[in-house]
Order: C-alpha cells, then structure tokens, then sequence
C-alpha cells in the first residue's frame, strides 16, 4: 500500500517537473521567444529596451533557467511575471479558484447530461431517441470551444455551460458504448432472462460491472474540461487560468508559463491517479463482496 | 444507420469536391476585392455576401475548405507515422524503451492538448507569409496530436509480439527490419488507418479553434478557422445569418468523418 502510494507521487512529480521543462524547451526554441513587445513601445528608453533585452537573454539557457526555477520552486517563491509585473503565486492564487469552480460546474453538467442520456437511449431502446442524442452530441462534439463561446456570449449564457455542451458528447458516447456492452454480458441476459426489472437490471447488474470504467472517465474528462475551457475563458472574458494562459502565451512570459504548465499538469496527473485509485478500491471492494 | 452513412459520404465527397473544383465554381480569386460592395448581403453575383474588406465570402468558403479539409489529413499522416514510430517501437522493444517512451506519452496526455497547442503556437512568430502560417499551424497539429494513438499502437505491437505467428517467424529468422516489414506493419494496418481517421477531425476542429483565436491560418489565405473569425463581428455588429455557413459547413463535415468513424474503430 505504502510502496505504490510512494511510487505513484514518485510518478506525478516526475511527470510535472518534466512538463514544466517541456513547456519551458518548447517556448525558449520558438522563433519569437527573443523579440518583446514592449521594445516597440516608443516612450521606453534605449537603456530601458537593452534591459528588456538583457533580462530576456539571462531566461534563454533554458537549463540554467530550469535550475534556478526548481531553486526557488523549493523555496515556494514561483517568480515574478514578466508581462503582468506581480508575482505568480499570486496571480494563480486570485485566478485558480475561478477555473476550479468553472471546471466543477461544467464537469458535474456535463456528466448529469452524458449518463442520463445514456441510460435514457439505452432503457428506451428505441431508435428514433437513440438517433436524436447522437446528432445531438454530433453536433457538440463537432463544434470548436471558440465558435460555442461566441455563441454563449450573444446568448448571454454562463461560460461553463459552454464547456458542459463540449465535454458531455464524449461521457454520453463512452457510456452508451459501456452501457451496450454491458447488458450484453451473460450474467445480464440470464437476469433479464429470469425476470429481473429494468430498474433492477440497472442498479445491481450493469452499474457494478460499467461503474470502475466510469471511475476511469472522470480522471480524463478533467483533462478534456481544461482542455476546452482555455477558448471560453479567454472569448468570454472569464479571470481564470486559461485566460491567464492565453496572456501569458501572447506576452511570450516564460516564468508564468512554466508555472501554468505545472499547475495544469499536477490537477490532471492527480485528477487521473484519484480516479483510478478509487477504480480500483471499487472493483476490489465489489469482489470482496461477491466473494 | 447504413442511410447515415451513406448520407455522410456523399456529403464528404460533395465538399472534397466543392473545395477540389474552388477555381471552377468560386465567383473570384479568395483574396478578389469588390471595392464597391463592401458588406453587401447575400445576391445572385455572391450567393454569402461578401466581407468587410468586400471579399466574396461563398468564394472564400470554398477555397477555406480547401485549405483545412486537405492539410488535416496531411496533419493526421504526421501524427500517425510519429506514433507508429514512438508507439511500434515501445511494443518492440519492451522494458526500459517502453517505459521512458510511455513517459512521454503520459507528458503530452496530461497537458490538455489545445492548451500546449495554443501555448506553443502563440510564441511562435505571428508576422509570417500565409503560406508559412499555413504550413507551421499543421505541423505543429501533427507534432503535437501524436500521443494517445502512440499508446494504442504501443499496445497492439505488444500484443502482437506476443503472437505465435511472431515467435514462429522469429524462431524461423526473421528479426529486426524484416519482421516489422512482414509482418507487424501489415497486421497494425487497420489500427494505424484507424488512427489516421479519428485524427482528422480532431485536426480540423483544432485548427478552427486556432482560427478563431487569431493564431491560425494568416491572411488572406481563408480556411475554416479564419472564416469563423467573422463570427466576433455578429456579437459586436450585426446579426447576419449567412456567416454562419462556414460553422454548419464545419458541423456538417466534423460529424460526417464521426459518423464514419465507428465503423473505422470496430474494424480497427
């Protein structure tokens, strides 16, 4: 128990530390990551632009850069940002809280939609429902986050519904698939086949067996929430880290990025190893009981 | 569900060759101004109008199409040939190969793929010819989009060396370039085609997100993801229903490659 809970943080600080250096490679060795903008801000002093400049060139080894970083990471001081000139702890400390909630709405929307519709097309057995919630999660799933916040600002609609709309396709698609697969296994048909209710056939027969995969799905729609919330928080104007992301991005400011990088990485890597841990509590728990 | 995919091809092969046949159909080049129609709606002469700058914007659809329905795919191709790589050679080699190459797989998976994709592609330089731009934005979809098919090719290799037919062609000799040849490439085939298709869409979804962010595709040069840029303009402007078409167009294309898909997968 000891050795694979010290293996598995052994895996997730792995795992982030290499993420923020391939965050901190990727961006030194783009082309633009010398030039700033504000050397074209014409009030700035020509020993204002070669300070500019300098401090650009003292982030440009990235090895030596990275070292320092890790350093001060240690000592829980995450730098200064360069385009916003106020400390990355703070900015993560005003702007996560607004991402977390964003990504706890629009999870527990998506999820409600994508399982009830499952379930629903699934108990209906009918093919005109079953046609109507996939070209339902057609259409989401083939729309860009960007163009569905758009619409969500014309509409005036809160964002995280906007990334409920664009994750829910994926959990309803995967629940369908496991949901048909599983009132296809025998000891199913032999319930169905004895007289077991619907109701019945769901709870104790098919939520058992469908339920340690669910498990799993929650770790990556996380992942997939991040994912699209970057768009919308940016087009609809919402402080969180993915709009903090996109400045960032565009003002080329390495040390915020580095530790955006981070911060992504380690709810992802933690969000995956929670819900895979309790995948397996569950399966281990369920065969305790049957046994 | 045979109708639905019939219906999904003939819609697929109606823009492959909408966008094929754009210098036949287009009313003008996608960069042809109408000074004199700047905003006009929708007529006999441009069937969507044209644009602010008084491009035809029906024109400017077709050629977009262009642009993001065949560079996808190209796209697709360099993502599925470096996982075939990355993921043929974990499955091979097993062990300490596997591990450091999983590794890396699970480094890209765990950042959320749009935020290293927008990441990256907002320090790389903005003021490049649209040819450039064009070129770079897919590239980077192809050398980022990688990692999850890399993961199920990985598993498909391994379980193939585990395969009586390779213990048997190695007992008989075969080894290294010749067995992946023979008989590993052929039978990962319908796994790497599979790949292949499902990336596809996520590409061009990918690229019109880019677009709209004003990090895809530079002008004039249209695709999809550009032409959806005008969209910003309904909010702040005026509600013109006909900019929406390059969104149905996108919706009708993404979820026609979907509906084909679940047959790829299954077969795969």
């Amino acid at each position: 128990m000891l050795r694979s809970f010290s293996l598995a943080l052994a895996r997730l600080l792995a795992i982030m530390l290499l993420a923020s250096l391939l965050g901190a490679t990727l961006i030194r060795i783009a082309p633009g990551f010398s030039s700033d903008e504000q050397e074209l801000n014409t009030s700035l002093s020509a020993q204002s632009i070669q300070a500019i400049r300098q401090a650009r060139l003292a982030d440009a080894d990235v090895p030596r850069y990275y070292g320092k970083f890790l350093i001060s990471l240690v000592r829980g001081d995450l730098g200064i940002s360069q385009s916003l000139n106020q400390p990355v702890k703070d900015l993560l400390w005003e702007r996560l809280p607004v991402t977390l909630k964003g990504i706890g709405i629009a999870l527990s929307l998506a999820w409600m939609l994508g399982l009830i519709l499952a379930v629903i097309a699934q108990l209906a057995n009918s093919a005109w429902l079953t046609f109507v919630t996939d070209a339902m999660s057609g259409v989401f799933i083939s729309t860009p986050a960007a163009v569905l916040a758009l619409v969500f600002v014309i509409l005036r609609l809160p964002p995280e519904w906007a990334a409920a709309l664009l994750v829910f396709p994926k959990i309803y698609r995967y629940c369908q698939n496991l949901l048909q697969h599983s009132y296809g296994l025998p000891h199913v048909l032999t319930a169905h086949a004895k007289g077991a209710g619907r109701s019945r056939i769901l709870i104790w027969h098919v939520a058992p067996t469908a339920l340690p995969q669910l498990l799993a799905l929650v770790g990556v729609s996380i992942s997939i929430v991040i994912g699209v919330l970057l768009p919308i928080e940016v087009i609809c104007d919402v402080p969180g880290i993915g709009q903090l992301a996109w400045q960032a991005a565009q003002s080329r400011d390495l040390p915020l990025l580095v530790n955006l990088t981070l911060v992504v990485a380690f709810v992802t890597v933690l969000a995956t190893m929670l819900s895979d841990a309790a995948r397996r509590r569950f399966t281990h728990g369920w065969r305790t009981a049957v046994a | 569900m045979k109708a639905l995919r019939i219906t999904a091809v003939v819609l697929l092969l109606a823009a492959a060759l909408a966008a094929l046949g754009a210098s036949y159909i287009a009313p003008a080049g996608y960069e042809h101004q109408f000074r004199e129609a700047p905003d006009a709606s929708p007529s006999a002469q441009h069937p969507l109008g044209t644009d602010d700058l008084g491009r035809d914007r029906f024109a400017r659809l077709l050629y977009g199409m262009r642009v993001s329905f065949f560079l996808a795919p190209l796209a697709a191709a360099v993502a599925t040939a470096l996982a075939a790589l990355l993921g043929g050679l974990a499955g091979y080699f097993g062990g300490w190969i596997e591990r450091c190459i999983m590794l890396l797989v699970d480094l890209f998976l765990c950042i959320p793929w749009l935020f290293l994709l927008i990441t990256v592609r907002a320090v790389l330089p903005l003021n490049i010819s649209p040819e450039a731009s064009v070129v770079l934005t897919f590239t980077l979809l192809g050398l980022l989009g990688w990692a999850a098919s890399a993961r199920v090719i990985c598993a498909g290799t391994r379980d193939m060396m585990k395969s009586e037919f390779v213990w048997l062609a190695r007992a008989t000799g075969f080894s290294g370039f010749k067995l992946v040849r023979l008989h590993l490439l052929p039978n990962l085939r319908g796994t790497l085609l599979a790949q292949f298709w499902i990336s596809i869409p996520v590409f061009i979804i990918a690229e019109a997100n880019l677009g709209v962010l004003g990090l895809g595709v530079s002008e004039p040069l249209p695709s999809l993801g550009s032409l959806l840029r005008e969209l910003q303009h309904v909010v702040t402007l005026r509600p013109e229903p006909w900019q929406f078409v390059p969104l149905i167009v996108l919706i009708v294309v993404v979820s026609s490659f979907q509906t084909l898909l679940n047959k790829h997968e299954v077969r795969a």
